[in-house]
């Protein structure tokens, strides 16, 4: 169970996050909605220790996260990969918190450990890619290396930011398909950020909702209504499922510009 | 009625096309004036230069025949067929089959190849405490300050001294490129590792890794093939040093280079430089072939072809 007490981090005039707290039950695959610049990349980065909060605590079954640490694992908008190293490989890292340096140098980490990566890797879809190189994979593909390396680490917390913000469509789905059946497969207690509306209920057992640093939304898929998402989003007409289409707009042949002789008589 | 109706109202801050043309006159007076100055004092610094070093058109009046004739055995000509006049390769031959030129190379590669090998980790160590992602920022410049003295110091100075470890032979030629290489692969591989991205760092850190595993997994793994392709570039550059080196007695081509200069034996020392062209070059070539291969991480043409397309791309160069 991960216990957030009044959570609080400024970066000096500006209140990224303002007293937020919440409890997330084991397993629960819950969403974090909220525009950009809400606080939810500062959140996410308080709760695995890339940021240390100005004030409250984060708590992981009782016992306080105040520094990256192995348990806590995390998945990047940019997947945070190491390009030049095998699919394999980079799901490997996940484990370096578990192994002195020489051996992960020499990558002499013993059977169990391997078969822990491709074993993230088939969990992923991406067994049959494992030794290819991270640079000419495609960006969903990349993502969900990412996700592979986090559960190697074997966590019991996943944190993803904005997993598919760079993705199209198709892939986007793909990878919070990925996300959500190893989040469920591993028994994960999972917490993505998202500003995709339409994926975010698709996918989400519960969405908490950041604004202004603040959380005002707190809920189920039920709760989750059309006026909760204009107040998170500020009644912005594409983000909702697009019931209107946009207005004629005015072409710019019809916008009158000054003429020469207008301005120079 | 006046020309510039706009200049009664506001006189005093704008300019008339006459006033702005005598400041654009004034400008141009000044900037000749800094121009002439400047041609003076270079003159000045030149003159005392050419004096320093004792530079003199009649020296090379008085001294060119001699150059001539040493020129006539710099390049030995002979006549094929009979009638063609050409330059005398046998000559060349003679000496580079007598003198065993080749095995010299050899010696020579050794050095190089023996002395980056030897200089490689210390570069790495150096190079990457010497980075400000790796060590704190007033910590990090002892390293920095370590390398450039290191390369304050020439190789050939450095072989001086270490004459009284392993005499004047290639051995010491040797430790002089392993040391020159410490200062100048670890200065790059300092700057390679200034322009990583933060991403891969940030996302090894999150698994929970400690701070060398961080260090290799992060910030070392972006660099590596980077680090390949300088390592090549230092051995480029090592050869040509272990040539020099030869010169003052530390075996190798260099060594019979100026064996032959003392002796006056003009047409064997060409025959020694022509080797040394030959040599530098192949290292060159297949050093640069390697570096185009790590660099666009696709099939890069083999070496053969590239020495096949040269003259194509020579044409190209000097008819576009």
């Amino acid at each position: 169970m991960l216990e957030v007490t009044d959570l609080t981090k400024h970066y000096g005039d500006v209140r990224a996050l303002e007293d937020v707290s919440f409890t997330l039950n084991d397993g629960e695959f819950t969403v974090l909605l909220g525009q950009s610049g809400a606080g939810k990349s500062t959140m996410l980065r308080c709760l695995n220790g890339l940021t240390s909060p100005t004030a409250g605590s984060v708590a992981l079954d009782g016992a306080t996260l105040d520094n990256s640490r192995e348990d806590v694992a995390m998945v990047f908008q940019q997947h945070n990969l190491v390009e030049g190293f095998s699919a394999y490989t980079n799901a490997l890292t996940g484990s370096l918190g578990r192994h002195p340096f020489l051996r992960s140098v020499l990558q002499l980490v013993g059977r169990k450990e391997k078969l822990t990566a491709l074993d993230a890797l088939g969990t992923v879809g991406l067994l049959d890619e494992a030794d290819q190189r991270v640079a000419t994979m495609s960006g969903g593909q990349q993502q969900r290396v990412g996700i592979a390396r986090a559960l190697v680490q074997q966590p019991d917390l996943l944190l993803a930011d904005e997993p598919v913000a760079s993705l199209d469509p198709g892939s986007a789905e793909t990878v919070m398909h990925y996300l959500k059946t190893a989040a469920n497969e591993y028994d994960i207690t999972t917490l993505v950020s998202l500003h995709q509306v339409n994926i975010a209920a698709y996918f989400g057992d519960r969405f908490l909702g950041l604004k202004d640093g603040e959380l005002i939304f707190d809920g189920g898929p039920e709760e989750l209504t059309p006026g909760v998402v204009d107040e998170l989003y500020g009644d912005v007409e594409t983000v909702a499922l697009a019931e209107e289409t946009a207005p004629d707009r005015k072409t710019t042949t019809d916008v009158t510009e000054p003429r020469l002789q207008e301005v120079r008589p | 009625m006046t020309l510039h109706p706009e200049t009664e109202s506001d006189e005093d801050d704008e300019l008339t096309p006459r006033e702005k043309l005598s400041e654009q006159h004034q400008q141009r007076r000044y900037r000749l004036l800094r121009g002439i100055v400047g041609v003076i004092a270079l003159i000045v610094i030149l003159t005392f230069a050419y004096g320093q070093v004792g530079f003199s058109v009649r020296e090379l009046i008085n001294y060119w025949p001699e150059f001539v004739t040493a020129a006539h055995d710099y390049f030995p000509t002979t006549t094929y067929f009979g009638i063609v006049p050409f330059l005398d390769f046998g000559r060349y031959w003679q000496f580079i089959d007598a003198a065993n030129l080749f095995s010299l190379s050899v010696v020579t590669v050794s050095m190089a190849v023996g002395g980056t090998a030897l200089g490689i980790p210390g570069a790495l160590l150096l190079g990457t405490l010497g980075s400000e992602r790796v060590t704190p920022f007033p910590l990090n410049f002892v390293f920095r300050a370590l390398m450039s003295t290191i390369r304050a110091i020439p190789a050939l100075v450095w072989a001086l001294l270490f004459i009284p470890l392993g005499g004047v032979t290639p051995f010491t030629g040797t430790l002089a490129i392993a040391v020159d290489t410490m200062g100048y692969l670890g200065r790059l591989f300092t700057d390679e590792l200034e322009e990583i991205e933060s991403g891969p760092i940030e996302g090894v850190e999150s698994t929970g890794a400690n701070q060398r595993q961080t260090v290799f997994f992060g910030m070392l793994s972006q660099v590596f093939r980077q680090y390949i392709a300088w390592v090549l570039f230092i051995l480029e550059l090592n050869v040509r040093v272990a040539i020099t080196l030869g010169l003052i007695g530390a075996g190798g081509l260099g060594y019979q280079l100026m064996i032959q200069r003392q002796t006056y034996q003009y047409t064997n020392m060409m025959a020694a430089v022509i080797v040394t062209i030959l040599l530098v070059s192949s290292v060159e070539i297949v050093s640069q072939r390697v570096r185009a291969r790590l660099r666009n991480d696709k099939e890069a043409p083999g070496t053969l072809e590239y020495l096949a397309g040269m003259p194509d791309r020579f044409a190209q160069s000097v008819f576009r």
